[in-house]
């Protein structure tokens, strides 16, 4: 896959995040923290945000220091990187930009378990150069962005009746699309819709994932 | 064996270079957090007690979860007692949630504040939310006990969310017992 990606543009590896190996809807990576935080537009836009600035710098440093860090012990090493991530975003924010931390602080924390940064850091950023790594890491922050944006837009409109914190719908809300099995049931949904569209308009083969 | 060292090696230099790195983040931003922090408390101070003149601190308490707390008196104009609050921890799904509860003088409940948390977003973090924290309003120490109906007269736990409801509910209910026993006796002692 690596000798591939490598001819391929930035631009695909952007669309490559976004749709060909989409985070949630493809590879089915992370899924606990995505439903864990989509039952508000508001938690899913920002845990997306999170994560693209989190995938793009660890993507960056593991491909950095890609040939100094031995195989052998490559695993720690990425966590201790994404980790060192985390806790400085979390510690500049809540110092620097206190208002931006206040809505975001708690996201930020609970990246540091996302299988997606350290799947990214392994198969992608580990084994190629440090631009493509880059944005590799931009496409596959944008897909989860993008996928927690549709999850917590349908859950926060079905479940509560409302977008943003405002009331939209006037009806009594289906409660269990905000709980935590409800999640599980939209983000079902979304990637067959996501299989469907693919195989009916481009020819694909849908996908499914293993899920972590 | 030798390859053994060489691995230890790597990853002792992996892990300093982390610590480095933290170790000045956390310098430069430590004191920058705490002085948000206490700059945030005063200003919930006075939202919890707005006609108070002043909100002299009153002491020091230790919370049973072993958290250092304080509690504070607020004055009126002629420098009697408007009410108490009282800093107070709760133990919660992830994380301790660090309140503030205000007493009118009779002791029932005038207000409730959460002022830092790392409860689950989407669930837990609802505790932050007017429509939970009203739940307390006017409520007495022995109506401090989560169920999950409504209950006028009982603390009514948010759905997905008991946990942190609990916690909440708990931490609120040591600090008004230790406001009670601090003030009340005092009281007794002036007559």
């Amino acid at each position: 896959m690596s000798a591939q990606a490598e001819k391929i543009s930035y631009v695909g590896l952007i669309k490559n995040g976004i749709f060909g190996e989409n985070p949630i809807f493809r590879v089915a990576l992370s899924l606990c923290p995505a439903v864990a935080v989509t039952s508000t537009v508001k938690g899913g836009v920002l845990m997306g945000v999170g994560v693209l600035f989190v995938q793009t710098m660890v993507n960056l440093t593991v491909s950095i220091f890609r040939k100094f860090i031995n195989p052998r012990v490559r695993i720690p090493a990425y966590i201790l990187i994404i980790a060192t991530w985390v806790t400085v975003t979390d510690l500049s924010l809540n110092a620097f930009a206190h208002d931006v931390y206040k809505m975001i602080g708690l996201y930020i924390k609970l990246i540091v378990a996302f299988a997606i940064i350290l799947s990214r850091a392994e198969l992608f950023a580990s084994k190629n150069k440090v631009t493509p790594s880059f944005f590799d890491g931009l496409g596959m922050g944008i897909g989860f962005l993008l996928a927690l944006t549709f999850i917590s837009f349908f859950r926060e409109l079905v479940g509560k009746g409302s977008l943003f914190g405002h009331a939209i719908v006037s009806t009594k809300p289906v409660l269990i699309f905000i709980m935590p099995a409800g999640g599980f049931f939209v983000v079902g949904l979304l990637m067959g819709l996501f299989n469907w569209i693919d195989i009916k308009f481009f020819g694909g083969g849908g996908a499914s994932g293993g899920g972590h | 064996m030798k390859d053994i060292m060489k691995i230890t090696l790597n990853l002792v230099v992996i892990f300093v270079a982390s610590g480095v790195i933290l170790a000045v983040v956390f310098a430069n931003t430590a004191p920058r957090i705490a002085k948000i922090k206490v700059e945030e408390q005063e200003k919930a101070l006075k939202l919890l007690m707005p006609d108070a003149a002043s909100i002299p601190k009153a002491g020091d308490w230790t919370t049973p979860e072993g958290k250092h707390a304080e509690f504070f008196t607020a004055k009126d104009a002629q420098g009697g007692d408007m009410g108490y609050i009282a800093s107070t921890f709760g133990k919660g799904y992830s994380s301790y949630i660090k309140m503030l509860v205000a007493l009118n003088k009779d002791m029932t409940i005038k207000q409730i504040n959460v002022l830092d948390h790392a409860e689950t977003p989407g669930l837990g973090d609802e505790i932050e939310q007017a429509y939970f924290q009203d739940r307390f309003k006017g409520k007495t120490l022995e109506q401090l006990e989560v169920i999950k109906q409504p209950d006028p007269n009982k603390i009514e736990a948010i759905s997905g969310a008991t946990i942190s409801s609990r916690a909440v509910t708990k931490g609120i209910k040591t600090g008004v017992e230790m406001l009670k026993e601090r003030y009340m006796s005092n009281a007794n002692e002036g007559k």
